[in-house]
């Protein structure tokens, strides 16, 4: 993860972070490998003519880079119809190779856990006791150390 | 009396990150008034077990982001009267009384501490009198974070399991194991506020303080440690050429990993023989 100013504000201050009172629907997205997850919590508005993310707020069991994904994938989802939704967890999704295989993951884990919120919210409609999605994912967390590992090498001059 | 408690964690870390922003004699004071906080924490968290109402450790969200010191400690000061107040319908006047005391002197201590400038939100991420190479700064911005998190955690998990325990044996062990992760929390605090880069650890979620499997968290707890250990060798590694106080610093730390490692190994052996009788 390279880092800029506005990364780092993320990191300090997470956007949408904590569980939310009074949500209309959750989502879990999950790393099967590891155990590592991310809960969304979502209130849904209704007073447009299509219904749409009016809070959103989410938790994760992960690292630093889950929660960055986090913070910024909830901001971009706020205030979107669920269409909206849909598009950007697929342009989520088509953005995934582009990133390196750990960064891959923990988005996935946020774009899946968006999805299974919206997708549980629209099954309770018919069924309101339908139980709260989880979506696992696909790509796999490598263990974040080339960074260090580059310093080192680069310091030993290999 | 829940509400109270969550008062009560919330003032812990307000005066906690107000010590790691502190660089004069005011920052010990802070951290002794937070070691406090967190014993009144655990003492109205001991109240509610014995009444048995239920309880998490979900709080509100912590702004600590000031210029000056004064800001912060006028917010602690509210956050202590809030508490005191609402003591009065606490059920355990011994209680009421003990905590009560505690706030009318440190809130005496707050409102004459000498104000500071506060640098601890700048991320200008260097290091007084260090120069790190930009990689070297991205590592350490990263571990400081995680690291920053997985203390505060692990604080809270062992104090949920501590207060959920009445094993004397595990409970010493568990309480060696929050003494150590409050002084590598507060190493971090204080190392993210000398960058520039202090910020308030992130709730922890119900699942992971309020564990199912105590064996099966003690062997992911063990695996943990010793990836700990190893990004505290790569990490030592890394600045080790522009600042042999850091990586000792980092080799301190990796070889305390060790004590948790052998901690951990203590409580499961006694958990696994406690479940085979």
């Amino acid at each position: 993860m390279s880092m800029d100013a506005q990364l780092i504000e993320h990191m300090m201050n997470p956007k949408n972070y904590g569980a939310l009172e009074y949500s209309d629907a959750q989502g879990i997205g999950k790393n099967p490998e590891n155990g590592e997850k991310v809960a969304i919590y979502i209130r849904v508005g209704k007073d447009e003519v299509a219904p749409y993310v009016e809070e959103i707020r989410f938790q994760a069991i992960g690292c630093t880079t889950t929660v960055v994904a986090g913070s910024m994938l909830t901001e971009e989802a706020k205030g979107l119809n669920f269409n909206g939704v849909q598009n950007l967890v697929e342009a989520t999704m088509k953005l995934l190779d582009r990133l390196p295989p750990e960064d891959a993951a923990c988005s996935e884990m946020v774009a899946l856990a968006i999805k299974a919120a919206v997708d549980t919210y629209e099954k309770r409609i018919s069924d309101p006791d339908y139980p709260t999605i989880t979506y696992k994912i696909v790509n796999s967390c490598v263990v974040k150390d080339d960074t260090v590992e580059v310093i080192a090498n680069q310091k030993e001059g290999k | 009396m829940k509400t109270i408690m969550i008062k009560a964690h919330e003032a812990w870390l307000a005066t906690l990150m107000a010590g790691f922003m502190s660089k004069t004699e005011n920052k010990q004071v802070l951290f002794d008034f937070s070691d406090i906080l967190f014993r009144h924490f655990t003492w109205l968290e001991n109240e509610l077990i014995e009444l048995d109402e239920p309880y998490n450790y979900d709080r509100d969200a912590i702004p600590i982001k000031v210029e000056k010191l004064s800001d912060l400690l006028h917010d602690i000061e509210k956050r202590l009267s809030e508490i005191d107040l609402q003591l009065l319908s606490s059920p355990d006047k011994n209680l009421d009384e003990r905590i009560s005391t505690d706030i009318a002197y440190m809130r005496d201590v707050l409102q004459h501490m000498k104000d500071e400038d506060i640098t601890a939100f700048s991320m200008e991420r260097k290091f007084p009198d260090i120069v790190l190479t930009e990689e070297a700064t991205d590592a350490l911005t990263l571990f400081l974070f995680e690291e920053t998190y997985k203390e505060y955690e692990l604080i809270m998990i062992y104090n949920y399991l501590k207060a959920h325990s009445s094993d004397a044996y595990l409970n010493r062990i568990f309480q060696i194991l929050i003494d150590e992760s409050f002084f590598h929390l507060k190493s971090f605090g204080d190392m993210g506020a000398k960058m520039g880069l202090l910020a308030v650890p992130r709730l922890v979620m119900k699942e992971m303080y309020q564990v199912e499997d105590v064996v099966q968290f003690l062997k992911d707890g063990i695996n943990e440690e010793l990836a700990a250990k190893e990004e505290c060798k790569k990490l030592s590694e890394a600045v080790s050429k522009d600042s042999p106080e850091l990586e000792k610093f980092f080799d301190f730390i990796n070889h305390q990993e060790n004590y948790h490692i052998s901690l951990m190994k203590d409580a499961l052996k006694h958990f696994e023989k406690k479940n085979n009788g």
